[in-house]
């Protein structure tokens, strides 16, 4: 009890302080507290570009609500599922949060997002987005999450070596072969690409560029367009790369795409997939490589480049939140076209907005210019929440491109196998 | 025991003999009652709800959370993951694995356990802290470091097959150039790597108990042995193993224990749960629990199934050691 006693005046003392300085006296305490702090989860170990730019966000945020506290909390993306769950089983979570745009459909489908429907449709600015993103963030119809930024994966190269070996920029499956035999047979003990053959996105550029698709809604049931001849000849000329050109070795069979970059940052590979976004990390890797570097975007097997991925990020209000609408205040302002302009832009990826990314801002960045044109044909994996199994537990995808590199299935049986599990995922009840 | 009835004897010198005893028999229960309530809390009611679990069909968190009923379904988890073919080989990984670790943890375990007992005083300390280093070392650390000892362009072991003679390699590999192999592509590759790993880390447990075991038989045995013309293999197996059988038992229990339930080193190797052809039992359930979307009842269903198996294993050794020792 002494204790407490002579802890009172110092209490009295903060408590005063306290209100001083927040300036607003105590008089509506009881209202206020409710609203006084507004939890925003974003991914990644937070840059001090991003915590800089948050910042910016808060302030104008402020302007508006002068007594709401924001608070960012970065959470690792490969911690963000378990931390998602975690939220979700105790009822304490973030007021707002970022998450991968591949994952909105499956957090909607547990309940985790509350239902945007009402407010975006209210929301001027939002009519601009690019409506496949958009789509991509819907369950049911009911909007879900409000695309932020989104990027797409081309092929990074290098412009030195690609010089000393007389090859030009790849526009066709078979100039991409070539110019990979090419490069690596001038540079020994290098490979001529870097194939991920552990991930999924950058594989669907050559299976949708030869006029496959991953999965179609036929009534009531999903069909898989794996056992196609098309989806066939892509696997075939994924997995070729490394059993019969060579041109990637062995053990790409269980590269991610970070693997494959770093290949390329250090100087072991000629070519790379990636996003535009992977930039900052392989400067990271290899400063130098700013003098000799290049993009071009996925070629398709005849000349046009071929449809990407649109990957990126949503913003989401979690649906436990007490706050939501002063989190559908903080995320206009967060996603207002100047903000997002900004932030996508010190990300390496894209802006959401149409009018953002068409026009000739990035014809004389040699590195964005090919993400650009690729962000002008992208295509979205299959809109339905049991997709994350197929893609993300079952790596359906993955493990039949895996198997065929690792030589333990023909391409007929792999594809046949991978059409049936998926199937058997999207149509379950 | 006399000193624990000593106390109570003196200050209750004047109490009735029957209160007294009873005072005396309540005292082990109160000393078990805290662990008992921290197992019950921590251990128990834990294992309670996830059998519990595997009886309902639980497809969202907010279930967990009891905001949404819980249907139950009997054993239909069960059924459906005994029926999924993809069951059978995982319970073929993990009973393969899981024999081999147990025997060859065994094997070196001993071995370095006789080899300490033989040396020196200055050379078994330094050997055994050799040795305890490796089992000091969180599963975790030393997982990730031996993933990059076989790293597929910068790792040690691929220097080293480098670094032989080409035509040597060429002879006994088919290659010379190991830069870029996949040391992890093929199951059977992936499950010695993870023996090594494991067995690297769990052997020293064993040599260190064996030692202590050694430590305790009369070196004059082994010494009327020898005299007699004993080589050390029937030193070994007439005179060490059946002194030490309770203590073999006890650790292959353990070791079976340990090894059907291995996942950290699993995890880190495999780089997460992507790699299906090499699921054991405990990255199963983790996977189908955990991974989006989550089924906590399937994944309670295998830990279940799980924790059967290892009650049958441990219950039959148990009781093979307890019989041994009667006939003995």
């Amino acid at each position: 009890m002494n204790r407490w006693k002579r802890l009172a005046p110092v209490t009295a003392v903060v408590a005063s302080a306290a209100m001083v300085l927040s300036g607003c006296g105590g008089s509506d305490d009881d209202a206020a507290a409710d609203n006084s702090k507004l939890t925003v989860w974003m991914m990644g170990e937070g840059s001090e570009a991003q915590t800089k730019f948050l910042d910016g966000v808060e302030t104008e945020f402020r302007q508006k609500h002068p007594d709401t506290d924001v608070v960012v909390q970065y959470v690792p993306w490969l911690e963000a599922p378990k931390k998602f769950q975690a939220a979700l089983a105790g009822g304490e979570g973030p007021d707002v949060t970022e998450l991968g745009n591949t994952e909105t459909q499956g957090w909607a489908a547990q309940e985790a997002l509350a239902d945007l429907t009402g407010k975006f449709g209210g929301w001027a600015e939002g009519k601009d987005i690019l409506p496949d993103l958009v789509q991509n963030a819907q369950l049911d119809g009911k909007q879900y999450g409000v695309p932020w930024y989104a990027g797409v994966r081309g092929i990074y190269y290098r412009t030195d070596w690609f010089a000393e070996a007389g090859v030009q920029v790849p526009k066709t499956w078979d100039d991409l072969v070539a110019a990979a035999k090419a490069v690596q047979a001038k540079k020994p003990g290098t490979y001529g690409i870097a194939l991920p053959g552990n991930s999924e996105l950058p594989f669907y550029s050559f299976l949708w560029g030869a006029g496959a698709e991953i999965a179609t809604k036929q009534g009531d049931s999903w069909k898989s367009g794996y056992n196609t001849p098309e989806a066939q000849k892509a696997v075939k000329f994924w997995t070729d790369l490394v059993t019969v050109h060579k041109v990637a070795p062995p053990a790409a069979a269980g590269w991610n795409e970070i693997d494959a970059r770093t290949q390329f940052a250090t100087g072991k590979a000629a070519m790379a997939f990636g996003g535009s976004w992977q930039q900052g990390a392989i400067k990271k890797d290899n400063p130098e490589i700013e003098k000799v570097w290049g993009t071009f975007p996925i070629p398709g097997p005849d000349g046009q480049p071929a449809p990407a991925f649109a990957g990126g990020s949503d913003i989401a209000v979690w649906k436990d939140s007490e706050r939501q609408d002063l989190a559908w205040d903080y995320l206009t302002v967060l996603l207002s076209k100047k903000n997002d302009a900004a932030f996508a832009e010190s990300l390496g990826f894209f802006p959401v907005y149409q009018d953002l990314v068409g026009g000739d801002k990035y014809t004389s960045d040699k590195i964005m210019a090919p993400f650009a044109t690729a962000m002008q044909n992208t295509k979205l994996t299959p809109l339905t929440p049991k997709w994350v199994e197929v893609s993300r537990t079952k790596t359906v995808t993955q493990a039949m491109n895996s198997s065929v590199i690792k030589g333990q299935k023909t391409v007929e049986k792999a594809t046949a196998d991978a059409a049936a599990e998926m199937e058997s995922i999207l149509n379950a009840k | 025991m006399t000193t624990l009835t000593e106390v109570p004897e003196t200050s209750a010198a004047r109490e009735t003999p029957a209160r007294r005893r009873r005072r005396v028999d309540r005292l082990p229960y109160l000393l078990l009652l805290p662990c008992l309530v921290i197992i019950a809390v921590l251990l128990l009611w834990p294992l309670g709800q996830v059998v519990a679990m595997s009886f309902f069909r639980l497809n969202n968190v907010r279930q967990l959370r009891g905001d949404r009923e819980w249907p139950w379904v009997g054993f239909e988890n069960y059924a459906e993951i005994i029926g999924d073919p993809f069951f059978l080989t995982v319970l073929r990984n993990t009973v393969l694995f899981a024999v081999a670790n147990v025997v060859l943890t065994m094997i070196l375990g001993t071995l370095v356990g006789l080899l300490l007992n033989r040396l020196g005083r200055k050379m078994a300390a330094f050997v055994a802290s050799c040795v305890m280093l490796a089992w000091a070392t969180p599963a975790l650390t030393g997982t990730i470091v031996w993933k990059w000892i076989f790293d597929d362009t910068s790792g040690l072991v691929t220097w080293l097959f480098n670094a032989l003679p080409d035509g040597l390699s060429t002879s006994l590999f088919g290659r010379s150039d190991w830069t870029g192999y996949g040391w992890f592509n093929s199951p059977l590759l992936f499950f010695s790597i993870l023996t090594l790993v494991v067995v690297w880390h769990s052997f020293p447990f064993i040599a260190v108990s064996v030692l202590a075991g050694l430590k305790s038989v009369p070196s004059e045995l082994h010494e009327a042995a020898r005299v007699d013309g004993a080589g050390p293999w029937k030193v070994f197996w007439r005179i060490t193993f059946p002194l030490l059988r309770p203590v073999f038992g006890i650790l292959i229990v353990l070791s079976t224990i340990w090894d059907f339930k291995v996942f950290t080193q699993q995890f880190v190797l495999a780089g997460g749960t992507q790699d299906r052809p090499t699921f054991m039992l405990s990255i199963y359930s983790y996977a189908e629990a955990f991974s989006p979307p989550p089924k906590y009842g399937l994944g309670a269903a295998i830990a279940v199934i799980l924790t059967l198996i290892l009650l049958v294993v441990t219950g039959f050794y148990v009781r093979m050691v307890l019989k041994q020792e009667e006939d003995a």
